[in-house]
């Protein structure tokens, strides 16, 4: 088998962080290697979040190169275009939520935040594996936005991509995650599966 | 919860840690009995998890008030025979240096490792600078780790080499390592159990005598030849060299996984001659050399500065080799900003004369750089400080009429960001403490100020430059945004908490009591929620005769909404029959959690984010924002 790599993009309090480690220990349990690379700076929330995944014997360091990404796991709109973009092979899949985060230079009035369509057509240039859906809708509908990443874990284990079973992952989860919030993960995780199901139709 | 993997006792166990606290685990391996840090990106989460595990690991961790603190105390647990460990961003060096020569001179007795995180392409700190130049001027032996794995392994040997030789040996990581996170495998947990007692024979004036303890320049060399010595053998030093390679490359530290990606991705492994370095300081010269007459291009890959390149360079002239040797000095490399392997792709590929395949995405990258915003950072929904700018403009204002009347010299932290729209109402950082240092140069020369601190950074370098402005009579005026802690780094407590590092009960100690007791002729402390209250003390502090000073105290709202879970903050609503859509509340004070509805033409609210703060209820000029359900 050779390297599985993934990119994750987000903003600073989504929770990329949690679903990056949740990965990371499925693949460990897995008796993969695995390697994650994260860039964050300061404690802010809303600053722009990009961790790399690469699962698999053969990855040194743990930069993925442009264009060389198996799948995107895009937490926020703009952020998944724009590190899927760079960084998706052609025809990897980009799971997108379409829900938006708008930066300072919207809530200000210095922009206006693209519409989904236009963003969405200019990742449509390096890939058509889209599948979208309001991840933070789903997410509070199990009961808080928060479980957003769990929405998102669960779609990326659906869509069978990862090199390990959902077996693995929903382990992992129960022993990581405390008692008074994993019902609601659970149950957004399993909203995600039924997501990704649907909107791959 | 389960235990911290850091101070797990199954060796061979396999767990996923970040090379920060694989940092961590090395010294709890090693035994090390005292570690003390001072926080900074990219270093924090040394001290951020020995402070967790320190009762479970029997070792005591201290967030010492700056970098030099921490280093002396690290020295003189050091001094009786403790192993310790001192953890910091690269620039915390520079706070630390004073103290870093005459350890190294007279050297250690239990073991002193200190660890230096190194930034490049400045993710976040203000330089790149490179520390190895600092350890080599301080005949300090370095180890760079390539993995979190190694991260751990050299921070235990490091230990006991320190312990070895007697000298402090520094840890250099760089961002990517300290913020990566990968599957290491645990070692045994050393039990020391060493009865601490000072060395007098080692390093007492009474005892072992002034002279003999002074003048030791000479005995430090032959400490670090003997170092030396123990790197040219050592396994982590490897050498790939069958002979028949024209090119050869030496990666250094961390930047050898750029290296072997390289490597890989271009299928030269029979083409290159390779040595993956992890001792940039002191060099192992006769590995090198043997690379040396074995290769006809050497390529020198690190981060950040050209250290090893100009050394081998050197080394090169001293044994008369015709090897070419490449870099970032030669400009074959970046000059400056971090590495990646791409960038080794095309370098290796280039000396190779093989043409790599690359991605480009330009022509769709630069569609979306047009289309999209770049994400400015900004504080944080219901920060304090944002608040407390938005009263020092109205104060100015009115006091001064003018917002550029004054020159507003800020400092290190979260509150740093008022330089950023819509507040924009900073005119300068430069490193902690400076705002009240450089406004005195500016007072003296008539020129008016507002020096702009953060809690956090009063504390570790602000003290000795309040005190001199009293000293020297300059009628200062200083605001210090106390959030109650050092939010920027991650949220350590400062000497105000009345917890220390460990979470156990301290003495509180107040800015109010310090700035009174160092003779400041005013000082108040208000709260920012209370707009009104922090205007009007801003503006009796510009009034003032004498140094006055405005404490700015609210907690950080991140700290506040995490201190209520699982409670939720009340979010406050815009009632759209009043809100005009002046958009004031979005132009000039931006709280994140507010947002523009472009089809009602109104502002909303997004109650997700809202901390309840209820400060933009006080901007709204027509009273439209209000809590929700009142
Ligand atoms: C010499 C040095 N050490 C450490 C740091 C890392 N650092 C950046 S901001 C900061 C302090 C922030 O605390 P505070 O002043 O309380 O401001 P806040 O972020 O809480 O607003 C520190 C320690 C640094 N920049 N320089
Ligand atoms: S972390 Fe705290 S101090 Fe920093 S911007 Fe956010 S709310 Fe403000
Ligand atoms: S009350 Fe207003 S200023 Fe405070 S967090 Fe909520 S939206 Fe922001």
């Amino acid at each position: 088998m050779g390297v599985f790599r993934l990119v994750i993009a987000g903003v600073g309090g989504q929770g990329t962080l949690l679903a990056s480690r949740l990965i990371a220990q499925s693949s460990i349990d897995a008796g993969l290697p695995v390697k994650i690379g994260e860039t964050y700076g300061m404690a802010q929330r809303g600053g722009p979040v990009m961790g790399h995944i690469l699962i698999g014997e053969g990855a040194e360091s743990p930069q993925i190169r442009p264009g060389e990404a198996d799948a995107l796991i895009g937490f926020e709109l703009g952020e998944a275009v724009r590190r899927g973009v760079t960084y998706l092979k052609e025809g990897g899949l980009a799971l997108v939520n379409t829900r938006k985060f708008p930066p300072l230079e919207v809530i200000s009035g210095m922009m206006e935040y693209p519409s989904e369509d236009s963003l969405l057509s200019l990742l449509g240039e390096v890939t058509s594996d889209i599948v979208k859906f309001d991840a933070t809708a789903i997410a509070e509908e199990a009961g808080d936005a928060i479980a957003t990443n769990m929405v998102m874990l669960g779609a990326i284990v659906e869509s069978g991509k990862l090199p390990f079973c959902e077996d693995v992952v929903t382990a992992v989860l129960r022993r990581s995650v405390r008692a008074t919030y994993l019902e609601t993960n659970l149950k957004a995780f399993t909203m995600g599966k039924t997501a990704y199901g649907d909107s791959s139709k | 919860m389960s235990v911290h993997p850091v101070v797990i006792d199954e060796p061979g166990k396999k767990v996923l840690l970040m090379g920060n606290e694989a940092i961590a685990r090395g010294a709890v391996e090693a035994g090390a009995a005292v570690a003390t840090a001072y926080p900074g990106t990219p270093s924090s989460e040394i001290g951020n998890t020995l402070s967790r595990v320190s009762d479970a690991a029997g070792l005591y961790f201290e967030w010492s008030v700056n970098e030099k603190i921490a280093f002396e105390v690290a020295y003189g647990a050091s001094l009786c025979g403790q192993r310790s460990l001192v953890a910091m961003k690269h620039v915390g060096l520079n706070v630390a240096l004073d103290v870093l020569n005459p350890v190294s001179l007279r050297g250690v007795n239990g073991g002193l490792v200190f660890v230096s995180t190194d930034d490049p392409s400045q993710h976040s700190s203000r330089t790149e600078q490179d520390n190895r130049w600092l350890a080599k001027q301080n005949c300090i032996p370095v180890l760079e780790p390539s993995s979190p794995q190694e991260a751990k392994d050299f921070t235990r040997y490091a230990f006991e080499l320190s312990e070895r030789v007697k000298l402090p040996v520094m840890i250099r990581t760089v961002t990517r390592l300290s913020h990566m996170r990968s599957d290491v495998d645990l070692g045994p947990i050393e039990r020391l159990g060493r009865t601490p007692e000072f060395d007098w024979e080692g390093f007492s004036y009474r005892v072992a005598g002034f002279e003999k303890l002074f003048r030791r320049h000479g005995e430090r060399h032959e400490k670090l030849d003997r170092v030396q010595a123990e790197f040219e053998g050592a396994d982590f030093n490897q050498l790939k060299l069958d002979g028949s390679e024209k090119v050869g490359i030496i990666g250094v530290g961390f930047a050898f996984t750029y290296v072997l990606d390289a490597i890989r991705k271009l299928g030269v492994e029979s083409e290159v001659a390779y040595m993956k370095l992890a001792t940039p300081h002191p060099l192992p010269t006769e590995k090198i050399a043997r690379m040396l007459d074995g290769v006809e291009i050497l390529l020198v890959v690190e981060e950040v500065d050209p250290f090893v390149e100009m050394h081998v360079k050197s080394l090169a002239k001293t044994i008369a080799s015709s090897a070419t040797i490449l870099g970032r000095e030669t400009g074959d490399l970046p000059r400056e900003g971090e590495l990646s392997p791409s960038i080794l792709d095309s370098a290796l590929g280039g000396l190779l004369g093989i043409s790599v395949d690359r991605v480009d995405r330009s022509g769709v990258e630069e569609k979306v750089g047009e289309l999209l915003f770049d994400r400015m950072l900004t504080l944080c929904s219901g920060c304090p400080h944002r608040a407390s700018i938005h009263a020092l403009k109205k104060a100015v204002r009115n006091v001064k009429g003018d917002l550029m009347s004054v020159v507003v010299n800020g400092d290190i932290g979260c509150y740093g960001l008022a330089h950023a729209p819509p507040m924009s109402f900073e005119d300068t950082y430069f490193c902690m403490g400076a705002s009240i240092g450089v406004s005195q140069g500016m007072e003296r020369v008539g020129v008016d100020t507002i020096a702009w601190i953060g809690d956090g950074t009063f504390f570790h370098s602000g003290i000795p430059s309040l005190l001199n402005a009293v000293y020297n009579g300059l009628p200062l005026k200083i605001v210090v945004a106390d959030n109650g802690t050092v939010a920027m780094t991650g949220f350590q407590p400062t000497p105000q908490s009345g917890k220390t590092a460990t979470g156990k009960p301290a003495k509180k100690v107040m800015i109010e009591d310090i700035a009174r007791t160092l003779g400041v002729d005013s000082v108040e402390v208000v709260d920012p929620y209370d707009l009104e209250a922090v205007q009007c003390a801003f503006e009796r502090m510009l009034e003032a005769e004498g140094v006055a000073m405005v404490i700015s105290r609210r907690a950080c709202s991140m700290e506040a909404v995490r201190a209520m879970r699982p409670d939720k903050p009340v979010p406050y609503v815009v009632d759209a029959e009043l809100c005009t859509g002046c958009r004031i509340c979005l132009s000039q004070f931006g709280c994140p959690a507010l947002a523009w509805n472009e089809e009602s033409g109104k502002a909303w609210v997004d109650s997700a984010i809202c901390t309840g703060c209820g400060v933009c209820a006080q901007v709204c000029p027509f009273g439209a924002i209000r809590l929700e359900g009142s």
